[in-house]
């Protein structure tokens, strides 16, 4: 597989909300490239072009990363931890994504440098129209300031 | 002159004749005289050798006589100063009498004294005898006392083991009271960790598969309709509907769980800025009816701000719900102090509710009203009353069928500084 010029990248593990967002993004008119993980251990695979990501080429960043808060293996924090104290990744805006806005997990993402944090809401109609909204922004803002 | 002068020479003269006459007269007379004289002259003489024997005789004796008298002087000298001597001796001893008279009279004193003294003496032998004698019953005394010291020293001894066994059982107790409480806390605290991991999976994992639900039904109505018919399609907008009801369901009861476990901080609360603010924030659709507020003068109260806010936006937003029906709505808010407390109410004319299920209104997930008639998940009032007994306040209601209900709900006044 090819993942040149990667614009979006998806770190997802259900793959229902996966299938959900994707599609309402794509309906909405997003058309920049976007690919989808699965968990952090592989979104961090991505980033740093290790297993099945050996062939893509490093300085290739994606211009927002889409982060799933709560994950198997590694969390969406760890990830987010990882990428935003690393000086190759930490300008890339990253929106995390979760189902609640229960525990402190929304004021330790902002801590470590999250731009964004959007709660899944049980009515899809919202959650869409928001991910495109803050997607879009943080998207425009990151190109601009290339 | 002359004449006189020669009568006198005459009579000069015959003088002379006279005396020439005497002259040879007397001249025999002094050979006899010179013969007398030479006699006596050579007894004279005799007499002179005589005397000169008797002078010399004299001078011995004058010089005897001197010597004597200076050895008289002598002697006397010799007497006056023995006089003197004695004289002294006699002053001396008559000094040395009287200082015998005084030291005898001394001595006579002393001896006075040494009776009495001796008196004294004997008299405090006789009270050392006694002293002694009570001594020794107050040794006795003492020598028993010890004793019975020593036999409640002993007592105490044995009390104080016991006490110190006592003390050391109620510390063990303490300990272990103390090592309960912190296992019990440290439990305590696994459970609220596990309830608020419990709220949180409730929240994430709960809500997942509604949202699939919701998403994949919201797919179908878009991308599937043409394959529906209308009551197709109706059921599927009711699968939508319920997901989203089951959303909010999960979302008051975190909310409501949450509540129990919160910390109130309290402060003073502007009630009327406050109301104003929440009314302020009301959206309201087209066709429904904009509520008429009278809000009057709400006094201030102590309180948590985030949680009152809270108890404002459900008892309003219950009001009006409430009132849907009514052609138009109204929502009188307004305070009084009773004692420590301030007491609010929030009175509506909407429908109203039977008295005679006023014990269910606050219990959770109680509705008094069925779900097609007033939405709601029935939380809501059970969030008011736990956020207002979070307070140390209360809540109530009364309420006349078709006609409206009041709520009132009571907070610490700011005096009452609880």
């Amino acid at each position: 597989m090819i993942y040149d010029n990667i614009e979006i990248l998806f770190v997802e593990d259900s793959a229902d909300d996966a299938a959900l967002t994707i599609r309402a993004l794509i309906k909405s008119g997003f058309t920049n490239k976007l690919h989808h993980v699965m968990d952090g251990a592989e979104a961090l695979d991505f980033m740093y072009c290790r297993g099945v990501y050996i062939n893509r080429k490093m300085i290739d960043h994606p211009k927002l990363i889409l982060l799933d808060l709560k994950m198997p293996k590694v969390s969406g924090i760890q990830v987010l931890e990882k990428l935003k104290s690393d000086p190759a990744f930490s300008s890339i805006p990253v929106v995390m994504l979760t189902s609640s806005n229960e525990g402190p997990d929304i004021d330790k993402c902002y801590a470590l440098g999250a731009n964004s944090y959007i709660v899944k809401p049980v009515d899809s109609d919202n959650f869409f129209k928001t991910i495109k909204e803050i997607g879009l922004y943080w998207l425009i803002l990151s190109q601009h300031s290339d | 002159m002359k004449n006189n002068d020669s009568d006198e020479l005459i009579i000069a003269n015959k003088e002379l004749a006279f005396q020439n006459s005497e002259k040879v007269k007397r001249e025999a007379e002094l050979i006899i005289a010179n013969k007398e004289l030479d006699f006596q002259n050579s007894e004279k003489k005799d007499r002179a050798a005589e005397l000169i024997i008797a002078n010399k005789e004299l001078d011995f004796q004058n010089s005897e006589k001197e010597h004597r008298a200076a050895e008289l002087i002598i002697a006397n000298k010799e007497l006056v100063f023995q006089n003197e001597e004695k004289e002294r001796r006699a002053a001396e001893l008559i000094i040395a009498n009287k200082e015998l008279i005084f030291q005898n009279e001394e001595k006579e004193r002393r001896a006075a004294e040494l009776i009495i003294a001796n008196k004294e003496l004997i008299f405090q032998n006789g009270e050392k005898e006694r002293r002694a004698a009570e001594l020794i019953i107050a040794n006795k005394e003492l020598a028993f006392q010890n004793k019975e010291k020593e036999k409640r020293a002993k007592e105490l001894i044995i009390a104080n083991k016991g006490l110190k066994k006592a003390e050391d059982d109620i510390r063990k107790l303490n300990d272990e009271l103390e090592q309960k409480v912190i296992e019990r806390t440290s439990q305590l605290e696994s459970v609220n960790k596990e309830l608020e991991s419990f709220s949180y999976s409730v929240s994430h994992d709960l809500r997942a598969p509604i949202r699939a639900i919701n998403g994949y039904t919201r797919i179908i109505v878009e991308d599937y309709a043409d394959k529906f018919d209308v009551s197709g399609i109706k059921i599927l907008d009711a699968i939508i509907n319920n997901s989203k009801k089951m959303g909010e369901l999960i979302d008051d009861l975190l909310a409501f769980s949450k509540l129990g476990r919160k910390q109130v901080s309290l402060s003073e609360i502007n009630m009327l800025d406050l109301v104003y603010a929440i009314r302020d924030e009301f959206v309201f659709e087209e066709g429904e009816n904009i509520p008429e507020f009278k809000i009057g003068a709400l006094l201030p109260a102590m309180g948590d701000q985030s949680l009152i806010k809270q108890v404002w936006i459900n008892l309003i937003s219950n009001g009006i719900k409430y009132s849907k029906y009514k052609e138009k709505t109204t929502i009188e808010i307004d305070a009084h102090q009773t004692g420590n407390f301030v007491v609010y109410k929030v009175k509506d004319e909407g429908a109203g509710f039977d008295m005679e299920y006023y014990d269910k209104l606050f219990g959770v997930f109680q509705r008094l009203h069925s779900q097609n008639e007033f939405e709601g998940t029935g939380i809501g009032l059970a969030i008011v009353q736990k956020i207002v007994q979070r307070h140390n306040g209360t809540v109530w209601a009364t309420s006349t069928l078709n006609e409206g209900t009041s709520f009132y709900f009571s907070l610490p006044s700011i005096s009452a500084k609880i």
